[in-house]
């Protein structure tokens, strides 16, 4: 019998009786209210010592389920047997699979008995310090060894040699930890002057923001930004402190325009690079990745994604003679149970839990209720609370006003704490102060309960993600804001029918990227997922799906293989009116980069991309974008500006500007602080849907846009938007449900006023500042700060900007500038007021959770964190 | 009842619904947030002469007038004064002022 066929007869047959027993055992640890049914009565001993020599044999494969056998076999040796040679045993076996991590947690929790080496004997000893050697890299910078697991390794080693990288790994195999790792000894070792590091959505950015800060600690030399301003970077190039920029796309591109493309960027990460794979934004990621590489054809570059089945199509666009590696791994570092949650028939209260496995469930136990749950949202809720009750619970919700009500459900079976945590309490205090009196968090939060979606303010929802891994909040609601790239793990997933975005059901690796945030690596040695109703067809439409990986495939690819589709839209984006085209999102940001790309190269055949399609498809779409081109005059590099808008649309605009009759200073922005400027803004956007394209729509409700962009570029707070909200519906006596109109009012905020109007106002200022050349109206342009990053940031003051530049989130910026006059302060103007001031901040009504970020970040030599940050 | 004529500064209407036509295509032209070209502005000039609430309306001077949202998405004139302060005031009142 060969190695393979041992294995897998191991696994089939040899073993498999113990090791069901043995996934029983330990599911029901970590289950609470369970019952164990009764078959799983009848013990079935565990010879340990058979167990482990399977475990041993079966740690040699690099099959998923044969690794995942193996670390199920020593993790329950470790925490399940009282014998010590067998603990022992199962440490040296979680040696073998170089799962450090779970050692020093076994460690920590007090499961092993001191003297390990001393009683492994010689030999033993040699062979576990020769695999700790091999499994180590050097820190090149600080001469430090790091213990790493067999992908953390290959990233480290394959790095050093090879230009560009893809790895790919699950969620919890230390990805992150290992790249930011990676990139601060770049910088520290002088490979790197100016590093961007790219992340899907604000929130992770803000994380990896706060995460290299922290890393780098005091005094490092190097530099952390995510704001698009150039000061830094022009001082890292002329050799000062290097510089880790912490971008999205968008930014990206925002300040490549501010730099005119002359961007100098020498190293490139590309977190969840999956997302290039998006519709709409994967396509504007895939031109950010192109225009950096474009810029410095030495550019080394990154990407990292989750558990996906080709990250080499990542490097297809890598330069000729540049080395390339992709790097695969799908071994598992904590074990994760996926467990089915059926209602024992007409019992209500019970209910029958399964660990799933490949062929067929295992019955654990029966679940008891405290209530019986009328109702989907109360399934959720109480066998959250039932299986979920020590804490470090996640309950998916599928839309944002469900998370709020499963929360509210979870919070009133839980008993009230006597003395609530003060941390808690800050939190509450800053959801009613900086959302609203009565914004349904403060409560919760206060029982150690919160819920988590896209539009809450990102101070926040970070402190909602802190004292979720701290431990005090206990259960946490969320939507698919955390599988868009939050750092986020857990002990157990609750979840029933889980959608992303409205309606559609989750993807199988979207499901398991999810999935994948039960079990914290290094603080669990297992995570539970539970699913509810496994056999309900409008739950689950094809089942609880099955392990899978994410397949990678461009945006731009996926649009071009849909067939003739692409290039229909591209006739109808030459003739028909820009309402008519509403509904065209599924084509309009890949045919806005088709075609920049041919004004820029003169046919797509030149691009990368042409290679990866039938010639004869290819051939047709530059027949389509060469009659689209003959139209426009505006020159490639302002369609390159504008990733995702038209360069059609961007020639519109620009033959509209040239026909205006009317006084030409109609055509600008007024200050935003003027009277006008409302109106203004109706008008500008009515001409963007108009020439430009269809972004603000249905026409009635651009005065609503308008006015959220208004009063985001005053700098208004969040607090003061909502109350305003609530004046306007009461004065026209419109009704409204508050936690409805918070929510919208959020709502308008991330997606009209930070995604919709940057993006449209910056085209528009670009052509309209292209007229003014054309016309001899240099005199009215404006060289402030570019609307776009206005908007982007929600500031139009020099005060306001400064002290985001110092790195406040932008309601810690908004509440000190209500208490500051001038609206003209520099960096240094601010710390100075902030000096000046400390002794009054207490009276000042300001909460706790802004204070101290005032603190940290404007008052460096009073707080242990450095201010090399900047948000 | 025969109409009556009406005289905005040097402009003379047979009938005040002309005067009313007049002034709103003037209004019509403009977009929300637009300022009123020179021209129209002598125009709207004349015409708030003859607003019952002209000296009010205008308070301490007119920069210039622009046209802007009112109530139920329609639009009207604007008054701006040197103060930075802005007033609405409605073509129709001037003509039946």
């Amino acid at each position: 019998m060969s190695l393979i066929d041992l294995q897998a007869w191991l696994l089939n047959e040899g073993i498999k009786t113990e090791l069901d027993e043995l996934t029983k055992r330990t599911v029901v640890t970590e289950i609470d209210n369970l019952v164990p049914s009764a078959d799983s009565v009848a013990v079935v001993e565990i010879d340990w010592s058979r167990l482990l020599l399977a475990g041993s044999i079966l740690a040699r494969s690099d099959q998923r389920l044969h690794q995942e056998a193996a670390l199920r076999i020593a993790t329950g040796a470790v925490t399940l047997s009282t014998s010590d040679p067998v603990k022992d045993a199962g440490t040296v076996l979680l040696g073998k699979l170089s799962n450090f991590r779970a050692i020093a947690l076994a460690g920590e929790r007090n499961l092993l008995t001191a003297d390990l080496d001393g009683r492994l004997g010689m030999s033993l000893r040699i062979e576990a310090q020769r695999r700790q050697m091999d499994k180590a890299i050097l820190v090149e910078s600080s001469g430090r060894w790091l213990q790493v697991n067999d992908f953390q390794q290959r990233f480290w080693k394959d790095a050093a040699d090879h230009r560009w990288l893809s790895a790919s790994a699950p969620t919890a195999s230390g990805k992150t930890f290992l790249v930011l790792q990676w990139l601060i000894d770049q910088m520290r070792s002088g490979k790197a002057r100016v590093a961007v590091y790219l992340a899907p959505t604000r929130a992770l950015v803000s994380e990896i923001e706060g995460s290299l800060v922290a890393l780098l600690g005091k005094e490092s030399g190097v530099q952390v930004s995510s704001l698009p301003l150039r000061d830094k970077y022009d001082a890292a190039l002329a050799g000062g402190a290097r510089l880790i920029f912490v971008f999205t796309q968008e930014r990206l591109h925002l300040f490549a325009n501010i730099l005119g493309d002359a961007i100098a960027i020498n190293l490139l990460i590309v977190d969840e690079a999956h997302k290039i794979g998006d519709n709409q934004r994967g396509v504007i990621l895939q031109d950010a990745i192109e225009r950096a590489a474009r810029a410095n054809p030495g550019l080394q570059l990154v990407f990292i994604s989750p558990s996906t089945q080709n990250p080499e199509e990542l490097l297809a666009d890598a330069p000729e003679g540049v080395e390339v590696a992709a790097i695969d791994s799908d071994a598992p570092t904590v074990l994760q149970n996926v467990i089915v949650a059926e209602q024992v028939p007409g019992k209500p209260k019970l209910w029958n839990l399964s660990v799933r496995q490949h062929d067929a469930p295992l019955p654990v136990g029966v679940l008891r209720l405290a209530s019986s749950p009328a109702g989907l949202r109360k399934r959720l809720a109480f066998i959250a609370v039932a299986a979920g009750e020590r804490g470090g619970t996640l309950v998916y919700a599928n839309r944002a006003a469900d998370s709020e009500e499963i929360a509210d459900l979870i919070s009133q079976l839980l008993a009230p704490a006597d003395l609530p945590d003060p941390e808690l309490l800050e939190l509450a205090d800053l959801a009613r102060k900086g959302v609203h009196p009565q914004f349904r968090l403060a409560p919760l939060v206060e029982r150690g309960v919160a819920f988590h979606y896209g539009n809450m303010p990102s101070l926040i929802r970070l402190e909602v993600e802190r004292l979720f891994r701290s431990g005090k909040i206990r259960f946490l609601i969320c939507t698919s804001t955390l599988i868009e790239g939050v750092n986020l793990s857990c002990r157990t997933i609750v979840l029933r029918g889980p959608r992303k975005g409205i309606g559609h059901p989750m993807e199988p690796h979207d499901f398991w990227n999810l999935a994948g945030r039960a079990g914290r690596w290094g603080d669990e040695f297992q995570g539970n997922i539970i699913c509810i109703d496994p056999h309900d067809t409008n739950a689950w439409p094809v089942g609880v799906p099955a392990r899978s990986r994410y397949p990678i495939k461009r945006e731009s690819d996926a649009v071009i293989e849909l067939g003739d589709g692409l290039a229909d839209y591209l006739d109808r984006r030459a003739t028909a009116t820009l309402p008519e085209l509403e509904h065209s999102d599924q084509f309009e940001q890949v045919g806005s980069y088709l075609l920049a790309t041919y004004l820029r190269l003169g046919s797509i055949s030149q691009a990368a991309l042409a290679k990866r399609h039938d010639p004869a498809k290819v051939a047709k779409l530059d027949g389509r974008l060469a009659a689209i081109a003959s139209q426009i005059d505006i020159g490639s590099e302002i369609a390159g500006r504008h990733p995702g808008v038209s360069a059609l649309g961007l020639q519109r605009l620009l033959d509209a500007f040239r026909a205006y009759e009317g006084d030409i200073e109609n055509l600008l922005p007024a200050a935003v602080d003027s009277q006008d400027s409302y109106d203004r803004f109706v008008t500008i956007m009515r001409r963007i849907n108009e020439h430009l394209f269809p972004a603000f729509m249905p026409d009635g409700l651009i005065p609503l846009h308008a006015l959220i962009v208004v009063q985001w570029l005053k700098g208004f707070s969040l607090a003061a938007m909502i109350r305003k909200n609530i004046d306007y519906h009461r004065s026209r006596g419109r009704a409204f449900r508050l936690p409805v109109l918070i929510r919208h009012t959020m709502e308008l905020v991330e997606q009209t006023a930070r995604f919709r109007a940057p993006k449209y106002f910056s085209a528009y200022m670009d052509i309209l500042n292209l007229h003014l050349r054309g016309i001899g109206r240099v005199d009215l342009i404006e060289h402030d700060l570019d609307i776009g990053t206005q908007l982007e940031f929600g500031v139009s003051s020099r005060t306001l900007l400064s002290l985001m530049e110092l790195g406040l989130s932008r309601m810690s910026a908004v509440a000190l500038y209500e208490k500051i006059a001038r609206d003209d302060l520099s960096k240094e103007g601010c710390q100075a007021w902030v000096a000046e001031r400390e002794a009054q901040f207490e009276g000042m009504d300001i909460p706790a959770i802004i204070l101290r970020e005032i603190r940290e970040k404007l008052l460096p030599e009073s707080s242990e964190q450095a201010a090399t940050s900047t948000t | 009842m025969p109409s009556k004529p009406l005289t905005i500064g040097p402009l003379h209407f047979a009938k005040k619904g002309d005067a009313a036509a007049f002034l709103q295509a003037i209004l019509h032209r403009y977009d929300v947030g637009d300022k009123v070209s020179p021209a129209d502005e002598q125009v709207l000039r004349d015409a708030l002469a003859l607003h019952p609430e002209a000296g009010a309306k205008i308070g301490c001077g007119i920069t210039h007038f622009s046209v802007r949202s009112a109530d139920f998405g329609t639009k009207c004139f604007w008054i701006n004064r040197p103060d930075g302060t802005t007033e609405k005031f409605s073509y129709k009142a001037c003509l039946t002022g």
